[in-house]
């Protein structure tokens, strides 16, 4: 009895270690399913995104017409978009929430801290009318070999990636029928972020938008960010 | 004993004159104020010496939101930090024509600019350069990209520009574009055709 008992154990062990060896290879290379299966079938990981309305306090920004200040404006911004993001399921941390002072290096503290999937900087200027997106502007030739970013290419890991979602958020917001230009600038702190990063500038025109008229404009840009990023959640993907 | 006709005529003579003079202080100042800018105040003439040359220069034309290559000639020394300071100053002389292309402050201009190696300049502009620059990320772009494609164009060799504002480091031009990074030419000129 004893040889068929030791047998059936080395049965048992061959079975489990297979089981365990095809669990390893499931992890090394997944199985194609498509991403809807995949949104039914499990609870959606967290996406966080940092949303940094530009500047506040003392550093107003950019003078637009009839008195509009672009501190302002972007702070109103992110307010709506946080509300069109959270209506969407994704996590929103703000930089700031009322007209204080933040530095450009704490924004980038604050984003790198949090480990974000995305951070989207809130900007509005002059000229022209419609929306600009940007990815950051980095050189190559900056970026470090040694084990340590340099703080002024801490974007370098993530460059493509941001790059991908300048390009589906454009190509979202473009949806809305508005007018939407997708560049690369050298904007601050956009190179000093470890994440994914990208930049929104609303070009308000040179009359600047009517009183009246604002708050839909910002709620309308605000939905068409937000449909883009969630657009960037399903291709680019969630936190692992 | 005055005649009375002769003092109104006198008082009346009087009033015009304060009025006329008034007239005329207003008239000057209104002069003065559409004036192109003092000779001090915009991008000095570029220097005597050397050999007539065409400069090429990248200008920004805001209402189009792009950069288009103009020619220009102008004397250009033999050394490099000098041909620098002619090609930027050229540059900047657009932006301060009336009406101009790219509005820039008051009184920018560049001080000084230094080539640290054979590749690397660093260029010093006035403060007036940066507190009076416009702010927006496409109008600080743009006058980036215009002053380092005219310096890559007029100047062989030269692959990274730093800029200072009055000698010190800033963090931004006007709230937006990074100027404590050296910028690479190559990079720029990628930039650049995103406003072609």
């Amino acid at each position: 009895m004893r040889p068929r008992v030791s047998t059936l154990s080395l049965l048992l062990a061959a079975i489990l270690w297979l089981a365990g060896a095809r669990g390893s290879v499931g992890a090394a290379w997944p199985r194609q399913e498509p991403a809807e299966a995949l949104t039914e079938a499990r609870p959606q990981p967290e996406f966080l995104v940092i949303v940094d309305a530009s500047h506040g306090g003392d550093d107003q920004g950019a003078t637009l017409s009839g008195n509009l200040r672009e501190k302002d404006l972007t702070l109103a911004l992110a307010r709506s978009l946080k509300v069109e993001l959270e209506e969407r399921g994704v996590s929103v941390h703000m930089v700031r929430e009322s007209d204080v002072n933040v530095s450009l290096e704490r924004r980038a503290e604050v984003a790198n801290e949090a480990r974000p999937n995305l951070y989207v900087a809130l900007h509005v200027g002059q000229p022209g009318q419609g929306a600009r997106v940007y990815a950051p502007a980095l050189s190559p030739s900056t970026a470090g070999k040694e084990p340590f970013l340099p703080w002024e290419s801490a974007q370098m890991a993530s460059i493509e990636q941001s790059k991908s979602a300048a390009r589906i958020v454009t190509a979202e917001m473009r949806k809305t029928g508005m007018s939407v230009r997708q560049m690369t600038t050298p904007l601050r702190p956009l190179n000093n972020v470890t994440a994914p990063a990208i930049a929104v500038e609303w070009a308000t025109g040179s009359q600047g938008p009517k009183p009246q008229q604002t708050q839909k404009l910002e709620d309308a840009l605000a939905s068409s960010i937000a449909a883009g990023i969630v657009q960037v959640r399903h291709q680019i993907g969630a936190r692992q | 004993m005055i005649p009375r006709y002769f003092q109104i005529m006198a008082g009346v003579l009087l009033m015009l004159i304060l009025i006329l003079g008034t007239y005329m202080t207003y008239l000057r100042h209104r002069e003065q104020a559409l004036k192109p800018q003092a000779a001090s105040e915009v991008p000095a003439a570029p220097p005597v010496t050397g050999r007539q040359e065409r400069i090429r220069m990248l200008v920004a034309y805001d209402d189009d939101q792009a950069l288009r290559w103009r020619d220009t000639v102008a004397f250009m020394p033999a050394d490099r930090g000098l041909r620098a300071r002619v090609a930027l100053r050229s540059v900047l002389a657009q932006y301060s024509q009336t009406p101009s292309p790219h509005p820039l402050g008051h009184g920018a201009d560049i001080k000084d600019v230094y080539l640290i190696s054979d590749d690397t300049l660093v260029v010093d502009t006035t403060a007036e350069f940066a507190d009076g620059h416009p702010s927006g990320i496409l109008l600080e772009e743009l006058t980036l990209t215009s002053l380092i494609e005219t310096l890559a164009a007029n100047v062989p060799g030269v692959n990274k520009v730093k800029f200072l504002v009055n000698g010190q480091e800033r963090e931004t031009l006007a709230g937006h574009a990074d100027l404590m990074s050296f910028y690479q030419s190559s990079a720029i000129h990628e930039l650049a055709k995103e406003f072609e």
